[in-house]
């Protein structure tokens, strides 16, 4: 049942009205007098209070500011006397809710209550509205200061450098690794530098061609280049950039830094202890090989004392080869070394693959018909003139293919029908493809790790052990690579992909 | 009769200025061009003493002189190691083999670095055969 209180001084219509009202189904209280009007709204807090305007003691007016004060949604109903304007007035600027006038009647009374009730009523609404609305809000507000707290973050504890830009290219995101990268402290860069007064002119020219939207370019790929830092260093950093966009509409730029020193530090000391330990096994390779050729040379010599000095003819002649043979053996040692060492640009020049493959298979020809090797050409036709270094070229196929050879020749299993294949293959991304396979002696993985490292033969006194070595040097000067296969007793396939210059004619 | 002298060396050249040297010095020689088909002569033919390369293929030196150590039959014959590897880096090796399981072995009678000169080769040859 829904409470209101009422107010009025006179008895009389205290109780004509509480009854009336009480007839309509509202839970009346009554008080008379202002004072203890205040009291029992304090206790019994009704939504509407219904009071007479002119009392003894605190008026009207009185009791409608103090509960105002007390609960300011409360609906103020005021009785005024005919006619008393200013008092009505007076009331409704300090927030009564309507007014009825003396002698009250029934009819106007209900219809205040009514609308008293219609507007309390929407007034809670609209406040609990208001309530759930703000709530809504402190709760978006909160998620989305979590996730810029952890986009802060991730920013922040990124192990790029990553700067951000507004669309004017001012500088407005710059963490700890960016400053690490380029040494300036947040504060003399955040808005207060340009993309161009931190990174390379061609980078800061790169983003602000992409903010433009020129070729419809977003990404800026990751490239490698150098930065200046504060201290006036060039610091290697790999870099890429993207724009950023709202609605379509370019609202900045964010560029990523990585920090290339320790990387590029820790390339150069391996490249160097590469380089030791090969001086090292070249040093000790090369020992080996010079002892075994004086060895050669002293047993030639000795042949050849025993012959002049017992006139023994047989004997000069097989000394007198001896010493012939290791000086060959001299000669090629020397040769593979300093081709091993030297360091050489390729000369590129128009050459025809197929035509140098064509050569070297007519160079090992003798040496393969002697060991009943058959020699197989298949070659792509499409591979025209191109090019390529074909002193390289030739190099490595002529060791590639003798190794081949040698690789049947070694093998005891002599029932094989012994073959030699070389391939020629044109791939796309201008690369050739030479593939030299063999069904020979082949090899274990242990051998086939060791090839192109060490100073390393399987062919005894007949291999410097330098060849392979010689021919990856050549095919990485080119920007080749080389591959192999082999199974032992089964064979070895060689590949060898070298890029080739497109002929400006 | 003369005393049977192997040179076991995959390179023609050392072998014939082994050989010769054994021929001059009134030694039967005989010949073997790897570790495999030396240890079937060593079988077949019963020298007074080996002269061993290291580096050769099918069965190095290394591998070779183990098996005629380890074996009762023929580790009594007396072995020159003749190679260009130094002889620490052969004894290295033996102590690897050793350590990966194998049996502990001697350390060869008399271990030569190429180049050698003649008179030396027949010197320690002398000096080994008694």
């Amino acid at each position: 049942m829904e409470k209101l209180l009422l107010i009025d001084d006179e008895p009389d219509i205290l109780r004509v009205l509480s009854m009336s009202l009480k007839a309509d189904g509202y839970d009346v209280v009554s008080a008379p007098n202002g004072t203890e009007g205040i009291v029992a709204f304090e206790k019994e807090k009704p939504d509407i209070v219904i009071t007479d305007i002119k009392m003894p003691g605190m008026d009207g007016i009185e009791v409608l500011k103090k509960i105002k004060d007390l609960n300011v949604d409360t609906e103020v109903i005021i009785i005024t006397g005919h006619g008393d304007i200013e008092n009505a007035i007076e009331a409704l600027k300090h927030g009564a809710s309507d007014f009825i006038n003396k002698p009250v009647r029934d009819e106007a009374l209900s219809i205040a209550l009514r609308r008293a009730r219609e507007k309390f009523d929407i007034r809670q609404q609209l406040k609990e509205y208001t309530t759930d609305l703000e709530r809504k809000v402190d709760e978006a507000t909160r998620e989305v200061r979590r996730r810029s707290n952890f986009q802060i973050n991730l920013i922040r504890s990124s192990n790029d450098g990553i700067v951000a830009t507004d669309k004017n290219l001012k500088i407005v995101i710059y963490n700890p690794i960016a400053r690490q990268i380029f040494g300036y402290t947040p504060a003399e860069t955040i808005n207060k530098m340009q993309a161009g007064d931190l990174f390379p002119a061609e980078l800061a020219a790169d983003l602000q061609a992409a903010l433009r939207g020129e070729n419809n370019i977003k990404n800026l790929a990751w490239r490698e280049t150098t930065i200046a830092s504060k201290d006036g260093d060039n610091i290697p950093v790999r870099f890429s950039g993207t724009i950023l966009q709202e609605s379509e509409r370019p609202v900045g730029t964010v560029a990523f830094f990585q920090d290339l020193r320790e990387i590029k530090r820790l390339e150069k000391e391996l490249l160097k202890s590469e380089r030791l330990a090969a001086i090292g096994q070249t040093v000790a390779g090369l020992a080996h090989g010079i002892k075994n050729i004086l060895h050669g040379l002293k047993g030639g010599s000795y042949l050849v004392d025993i012959g002049i000095n017992k006139n023994e003819s047989d004997k000069l002649k097989k000394g007198w080869d001896m010493i012939k043979r290791n000086i060959g053996r001299t000669s090629n040692l020397v040769m593979d070394l300093l081709s091993y060492s030297k360091e050489r640009e390729p000369e590129f020049e128009a050459c025809l693959p197929n035509q140098i493959a064509d050569d070297v298979c007519t160079l090992v020809h003798d040496q393969a018909r002697e060991n009943n090797v058959k020699l197989v050409k298949d070659f792509d036709d499409s591979i025209g003139e191109v090019l390529m270094d074909p002193n390289s070229v030739h190099e490595v196929l002529l060791n590639l293919m003798s190794n081949a050879v040698d690789a049947c020749l070694f093998d005891e299993d002599t029932s094989k029908n012994f073959r030699v294949v070389l391939k020629t293959i044109h791939e796309k991304d201008n690369i050739i493809q030479f593939e030299i396979s063999d069904n020979g002696l082949g090899m274990d993985k242990a051998v086939a790790k060791k090839l192109f490292t060490s100073f390393f033969s399987t062919k005894g006194h007949r291999g410097t052990g330098l060849g392979l070595m010689v021919t990856r040097k050549l095919i990485e000067e080119h920007k080749g690579t080389i591959n192999v296969n082999s199974k032992p007793g089964k064979g070895t396939t060689f590949i060898v992909r070298m890029p080739y210059k497109l002929s400006e004619t | 009769m003369s005393k049977k002298v192997l040179v076991v060396d995959d390179d023609a050249d050392v072998r014939l200025f082994s050989v010769t040297v054994l021929e001059e010095n009134g030694y039967t020689p005989l010949e073997a061009e790897d570790g495999e088909s030396g240890l079937k002569m060593i079988k077949a033919e019963k020298p007074d003493l080996i002269i061993l390369d290291v580096l050769m293929p099918r069965q190095s030196g290394v591998r070779l002189y183990r098996e005629l150590k380890t074996a009762k039959a023929l580790k009594d014959v007396k072995v020159i190691i003749l190679s260009g590897i130094a002889k620490k880096t052969f004894l290295r090796s033996q102590k690897a083999l050793t350590e990966f399981g194998g049996a502990q072995i001697p350390e060869p009678e008399i271990y030569l670095e190429k180049p050698v000169e003649p008179d030396e080769l027949a010197d320690v040859i002398k000096k080994v055969l008694g």
